[in-house]
């Protein structure tokens, strides 16, 4: 059966694939809040996102192919959701919404505050390719060779549009540092 | 003088060359202190990136995704019997955390709002308890463990519970990661309790290969290790150390 090649080592492995999709894909949730976070950086956006994206992973699960990465195929469903059809409906007047921005965090102090607004915003003015790439590989930590599988690109395109984004990144995070 | 591109310096910075580049690279930074600022500043951007976002992955899943996710079918309140035998009939395999999640936050959110949900794994004692408002706190020999056990001893026969590294967090708590039946996960000690912000299915759990090139050799599943990553200062703790601290009872 095809979950037996399934690379997650589930229990059972003759189970029925698609209820292990379901656990699977659970299992990644906090993974792929966190990617839509920076796609989005709005909590409530980002929820919305990774929401069309389980349930477009799950009516066509059929494509998944057992063996392969399933946060690779996910991650995948979830960056073009965002590009077809969330980004259209997303709320670009919240982005800077002031209870969020002006969010306090736990115990976080004023300095490590406005280090975050400060990438926050700054990722806000990235390009959608740039962003992607930066969530793939600063945000959720995967490896080149992962984050290009998830893109569908040559490792290499992945390398230098990775590094045009963090110089773009480093570049908008220089000059607020300046403004400020 | 050898050069390297800025896509070098970068892929230095993610860990990505080859051990020679790799120590050429280490060797030029030496003595060219323009090319190791270049270094280090993808390093504080990748670590400054990640972290802004890492608490992403401590908040609670919120229960619309949750069951997206895990199934169409809804929880009633009639089986909460079902936490003896699996959600769905015909997949006759173990409980994992996301389904106990599930269920738990539709108990605790839907029906028993303001009661206490317990957790066990395979059927084991509960080894910790949910709180109304999602928090999870060790209870019976996790809690125990926990607080006993030493990262540097074996783990006594039987005790089912492997703690994998004990470090010190930001806001000065003392951490520990730990490993109990399938689950894995991250304890932080906090007003005489083990809070665990983290607990993954570990031994199966989806994303146990992706986190294979973080930590090699280790067991522990994605979701700790990033959690972990996000929250330690410095190294851990060496055995001496971690006596000490069991010794004043994990305060600080």
């Amino acid at each position: 059966m095809a979950a037996a090649l399934s690379p997650y080592r589930l229990p059972h492995a003759m189970t029925l694939p698609a209820a292990a999709l379901h656990t699977d894909i659970a299992a990644l949730l906090p993974r792929l809040r966190r990617f839509a976070r920076a796609l989005t950086w709005n909590r409530e956006d980002a929820d919305d996102l990774v929401q069309v994206a389980v349930e477009r992973a799950l009516g066509r699960a059929g494509q998944w192919q057992a063996g392969t990465r399933l946060d690779s195929w996910i991650f995948r469903i979830v960056k073009n959701a965002w590009v077809d059809e969330v980004r259209a409906r997303m709320r670009r007047d919240r982005v800077m919404a002031p209870e969020q921005a002006g969010e306090h965090v736990g115990d976080e102090s004023a300095e490590a505050q406005q280090q975050r607004m400060a990438i926050q915003k700054a990722m806000s003015m990235l390009s959608d390719d740039h962003r992607v790439v930066i969530g793939l590989v600063l945000v959720d930590g995967l490896a080149y060779k992962e984050a290009a599988d998830v893109l569908e690109i040559p490792i290499g395109t992945l390398t230098s549009r990775l590094a045009r984004a963090r110089e773009t990144l480093q570049g908008l995070l220089s000059d607020q540092a300046r403004t400020v | 003088m050898m050069r390297f591109t800025d896509e070098t310096l970068m892929a230095f910075a993610d860990g990505e060359l080859d051990a020679g580049t790799r120590h050429a690279v280490e060797l030029a930074m030496r003595v060219d202190p323009v090319l190791a600022a270049k270094v280090e500043q993808h390093i504080l951007l990748r670590r400054d990136v990640f972290r802004v976002f890492a608490r992403t992955l401590d908040e609670p899943v919120p229960q619309r995704l949750r069951q997206v996710a895990t199934s169409p079918k809804v929880v009633h309140l009639d089986s909460v019997r079902v936490a003896k035998k699996p959600l769905v009939a015909e997949t006759p395999r173990r409980w994992s955390w996301p389904e106990w999640g599930a269920l738990a936050a539709t108990l605790v959110v839907g029906v028993l709002a303001g009661t206490m949900g317990v957790f066990g794994v395979q059927g084991e004692t509960t080894f910790a308890a949910a709180g109304s408002d999602g928090t999870l706190t060790a209870r019976g020999k996790l809690d125990t463990a926990l607080t006993r056990q030493l990262a540097s001893a074996a783990p006594a026969a039987g005790a089912g519970v492997t703690i994998g590294v004990t470090f010190v967090a930001k806001d000065g708590q003392y951490c520990r990661t730990f490993a109990i039946g399938e689950a894995a996960g991250l304890a932080c000690r906090s007003d005489g309790q083990w809070r665990i912000p983290v607990l993954a299915d570990g031994a199966g759990g989806a994303g146990s290969a992706a986190g294979a090139y973080r930590q090699a050799g280790s067991a522990m599943p994605p979701a700790v290790l990033d959690a972990m990553d996000a929250r330690a200062i410095g190294p851990s703790l060496d055995a001496t150390a971690e006596q000490a601290a069991a010794r004043r009872g994990w305060s600080r």
